[in-house]
């Protein structure tokens, strides 16, 4: 008692001791980035010059949580790596403090998806969110700011540092829990009493479909070519009735196929026929089970979209499977890039590949119960049961010792990732090391599954385009181009060409955005600091073009369905010409820090070496392939979106390896910037988005003024159009590859199935064979070469 | 400052290990006092998380404690037979006059050898290491 007497004597004095104490602390924070997905690109931009984030007091941003304590959750929080977050947050020395940045670690934000924890304050005790998707770099400022005055108004650390009981410092909120503390309700806290999706009194599910008291035209169609013809017939005559060409197609020749005869048919198709599929674009599947016709639809359909080179050309293979277990032959032996296909259709919809070497599931966790894209499975994490700091702290990522079953003798096994620095997003790497030289390289994808493809599946037409720029999300608005022209080449929508010039100006704005990213942290992977700031000093240049024209930094969803979203703004012209003019010198300047110097080389010629036969079996897409020799880009052999009508080259190069697919992305912007300037000097006159209103949103002054155009509105905007029943695959080429949207409609305001075909899937599986028997410093390269982005790899 | 030349203003302490015991002392206490206030001021809050190594984010397998191989270990070796040998070409020097021509001549003879060697091991690809590039 007396000691404490004596102790509340001193306590005048631990208020001045106090201040120093939280002065010192907040303006010494060293933050961790712990950076899960799109909001960690705005928060690397936050170190950058523009920004600066070091004028905070915070300039050491670290990868390791010991050395951190300040731990930024930037990004997705998924249910796969909700484990590693609470172990690096556990990690941390103390005092520690938590931000939340983003809607998504906020809330789960628009992913309210079953891979998605809704907010990662169910896990770790958050001091700030800032809010946004992405939130700008100001406000990661801002939240940095305001995590000082927290420290600075709120802590009493002083008595805690001596021992002496109470006080308070760090971190000190409770984890919250759904349903006490914290409500998971889409609709906002206080309708617990009602519930989610439907009552007694309405159904949870809607059969009835107003969509269906529509009229809407058939779907579009196409007139096949002479070869495919010609090809359709030589299969028909060679495989019977096992193969029979669909009469009508609104992308590209069409077959269905009997399960017996898909591998005897795809190995000729690859191998023997007049045109060489040489590459498995796609493989996926549909599940039939929820369609409104359904005696019409097997259980399941197997779909392979294969690719010819030369002639350039796309088939479609649809083969009818059945039962609850359904079951086919693995085509691994045909192509090795099958087998993360097959083990993702196995994953999302539980078919079953005989003769697959590794059949196991890739994209969710080891113990999810249940195939995502069947259509019983749940969709919305919400109608799940919440995700808890138990549950974090229990389902951990599979050991190590399950991928590398037997290391060579005296090796390590070690993980580079799911959080590190050089992995560029939530990728897993599990090296068996002689020494320093990898011995076997294993890799675990799915960190960053956010379950878009489901998504698809429930959000309207229009509803769908914000998620698009989110599968590739140094990519923006590029990402947009593929999923709306699978939905105009479904319905048969004519796009104007002003339109159309605008989607080309910033699809090869954002390619220039993308590959100074790339620039900037394959130098950076390299040990070259200085490139980084550089190429964002450049960057931000282009967002901010992009910012006056859609409003949006990193993800504008400005591209729409017909056109895009608004005619270019007052100006632009001016900031894009002042942009080409001043680009081309920036571009011989990073070459000048980079190209030539001799470190660079020594860590990048030579090494991870692919060879073009490779890459054309492993499905390798965009500058990689080229890189290989192969003078391949959509925009040439598939032009759209008026490509044809600009003059650029396609630069390649031959070697294939890390400095081969750098000096390919440097080319590549100087055409870019050729094609920015074609674009802005010939950008026609005209409408942004077409006229013809039924599938489109209409402009708001038309919609203000005749009553057709209102309807449209009105029906486009709340259900969706109804895009008439079929399905079309459109691919483009996106900063890092070819990016395709397989759309299937059963004539609903909303997709039946959205599959999206990303570069990243097949460009990061050839990984191990870049990295074997070169040292794990290489592999730093590699990755950093290989320029891949993880929600465009997990969707 | 002046140094005090005229000892008799000093105090004369002997025997003179006296001021080896208080230096000694004082250096005791300070880094005593140092490691003590580290320690208890530090919090420590040990978890089991905490004490585990990082291995970005997955909990290790297997051990650390490998024998690794050094394959620079040649170079190293490399490195000390011409370290070795520059010491005789030091000594030669230091003679470099008192022995003349002839010693030179038979230095020259040495470092020839020595470089010829250098070259050997070069040509051999006996100063490389890591992956080959092909």
């Amino acid at each position: 008692m007396g000691s404490e007497k004596r102790l509340a004597a001193l306590e005048p004095l631990f208020h001045p001791a106090d201040a120093v104490i939280n002065w010192a602390r907040s303006r010494s924070l060293w933050p961790m980035f712990f950076g899960l997905s799109c909001c960690f690109v705005e928060e690397a931009t936050v170190i950058t010059a523009r920004y600066d984030i070091a004028r905070f007091g915070a300039e050491v941003f670290r990868p390791s949580p010991r050395q951190a304590d300040l731990l930024i959750v930037s990004g997705t929080v998924f249910k796969k790596i909700a484990p590693v977050v609470l172990r690096l947050y556990e990690q941390m020395p103390e005092p520690k403090w938590v931000i939340s940045m983003g809607s998504c670690s906020n809330t789960g934000g628009m992913y309210d998806v079953y891979s998605v924890v809704q907010g990662v304050n169910q896990i770790l005790p958050v001091d700030v969110y800032i809010p946004g998707c992405p939130p700008r770099p100001e406000a990661v400022l801002q939240g940095l700011t305001m995590l000082q005055k927290k420290i600075d108004g709120q802590e009493a650390p002083t008595r805690r540092i001596f021992h002496l009981g109470g006080g308070s410092q760090g971190t000190e909120t409770p984890v919250l829990v759904d349903g006490q503390t914290k409500s998971r309700d889409p609709r906002g806290p206080g309708m617990a009493g009602t519930a989610i999706r439907g009552t007694s009194a309405t159904p949870a599910g809607f059969p009835d479909s107003r969509s269906d008291l529509m009229w809407t035209p058939e779907p579009h169609r196409i007139t096949l070519g002479e070869r495919e013809k010609s090809l359709a017939e030589s299969l028909s005559e060679r495989f019977g009735s096992a193969v029979k060409a669909r009469p009508a197609t609104s992308d590209m020749l069409t077959l269905d196929v009997d399960k017996d005869q898909v591998k005897p048919l795809l190995r000729y198709l690859k191998s023997e026929s007049p045109v060489r599929f040489e590459r498995l674009e796609d493989l996926t599947v549909i599940d039939e089970s929820a369609r409104r016709e359904r005696p019409a639809y097997p259980d399941f359909s197997l779909v392979y979209h294969l690719l010819s080179f030369d002639p350039a050309t796309r088939v479609r293979l649809k083969v009818p499977l059945y039962g609850d277990i359904p079951f086919t032959e693995s085509v691994t032996d045909i192509w090795p890039s099958a087998n993360w296909y097959e083990r993702e259709a196995y994953d999302m919809f539980g078919v079953r590949f005989e003769g697959h070497p590794n059949l196991s599931r890739i994209l969710m966790p080891s113990d999810w119960e249940g195939h995502p894209l069947r259509k019983s499975h749940p969709g919305r994490a919400t109608d799940m049961a919440p995700y808890t700091r138990k549950d974090a702290a229990a389902k951990q990522p599979l050991d190590a010792g399950f991928y590398i079953q037997h290391p060579g003798e005296e090796e390590l096994v070690l993980n580079v990732g799911p959080h590190h620095v050089s992995t560029h997003g939530l990728l897993r790497y599990i090296a068996s090391l002689d020494g320093e030289i990898i011995t076997q390289l294993k890799m675990e994808i799915g960190y960053h599954h956010r379950g878009a493809e489901k998504i698809g599946e429930r959000q309207t037409w229009h509803q769908f385009i914000p998620y698009t720029d989110r599968v590739d999300y140094l990519a923006g608005a590029a990402n947009n181009l593929p999923y709306v022209m699978s939905v105009e080449q479904l319905a048969g929508i004519r796009v104007p060409e002003r339109a159309q010039c605008i989607r080309v100006l910033l699809s090869e704005l954002f390619r220039l955005s993308n590959h100074l990213v790339f620039v900037g942290t394959f130098a950076h992977d390299l040990g070259a600091m200085t490139p980084t700031f550089y190429c964002f000093r450049e960057r931000e240049m282009i967002l901010d073009i992009v910012e006056l024209i859609t409003g949006g930094r990193l993800h504008p969803s400005w591209f729409r369905i017909g056109g895009v979203a608004a005619d270019l703004p007052a100006g632009w012209k001016e900031k894009v010409d002042e942009f080409v003019r001043i680009f081309p010198k920036k571009i011989d300047e990073y070459e000048a820090l980079i190209t030539k110097n001799p470190i660079i080389r020594a860590r990048a010629v030579g090494v991870g070496r692919i060879s073009l036969a490779d890459a054309k079996e492993w499905g390798v897409s965009g500058p990689n392939l080229r890189a290989c020799g192969l003078e391949w880009d959509l925009r040439k052999k598939f032009p759209y979106s008026g490509y044809e009508n600009y003059d650029f080259d396609i630069p390649t190069a031959t070697g294939g390896d890390c400095f081969d697919r750098y000096m390919v992305r440097v080319a590549e912007m100087r055409q870019s910037i050729d094609i920015i300037r074609q674009a802005t000097a010939n950008m026609p006159e005209g409408r942004c988005i077409t006229d013809d209103y039924r599938y489109v949103v209409p402009k708001r002054a038309d919609m203000l003024k005749d009553i057709e155009s209102l309807i449209h509105h009105f029906v486009n905007v709340t259900r969706g159009p109804k895009i008439p029943r079929g399905e079309a695959y459109v691919s483009c080429e996106i900063p890092r590859g070819e990016q395709g949207y397989y759309t299937v409609s059963d004539g609903l305001g909303y997709a039946y199935r959205m599959r999206i075909r990303s570069p990243g899937f097949p460009n990061v599986q050839v990984l191990p064979m870049m990295a074997e028997g070169w040292s794990i410093s290489d592999l730093i390269a590699i990755i950093g070469s290989v320029d891949y982005i993880l929600p465009d790899i997990d969707r | 400052m002046e140094p005090i030349l005229r000892s008799e203003l000093l105090t004369p302490w002997e025997p003179g290990i006296f001021s080896l015991v208080l230096f000694a002392a004082v250096v005791l206490v300070l880094v005593g006092f140092l490691l003590f206030i580290s320690a208890w001021l530090g919090e420590k809050s040990p978890n089991p998380d905490k004490l585990r190594p990082y291995e970005s984010g997955i909990i290790p397998t297997g051990s650390a404690r490998l024998r690794y191989p050094v394959p620079f270990f040649l170079v190293a070796i490399f490195f000390l037979i011409f370290d070795v040998e520059g010491a005789y070409i030091f000594s030669w020097a230091v003679a470099c006059e008192r022995i003349g021509w002839a010693g030179w001549m038979q230095m020259s003879f040495f470092i020839a050898v020595l470089l010829l060697g250098l070259v050997y091991i070069w040509q051999k690809g006996g100063l490389e290491w890591g992956p080959k590039k092909d």
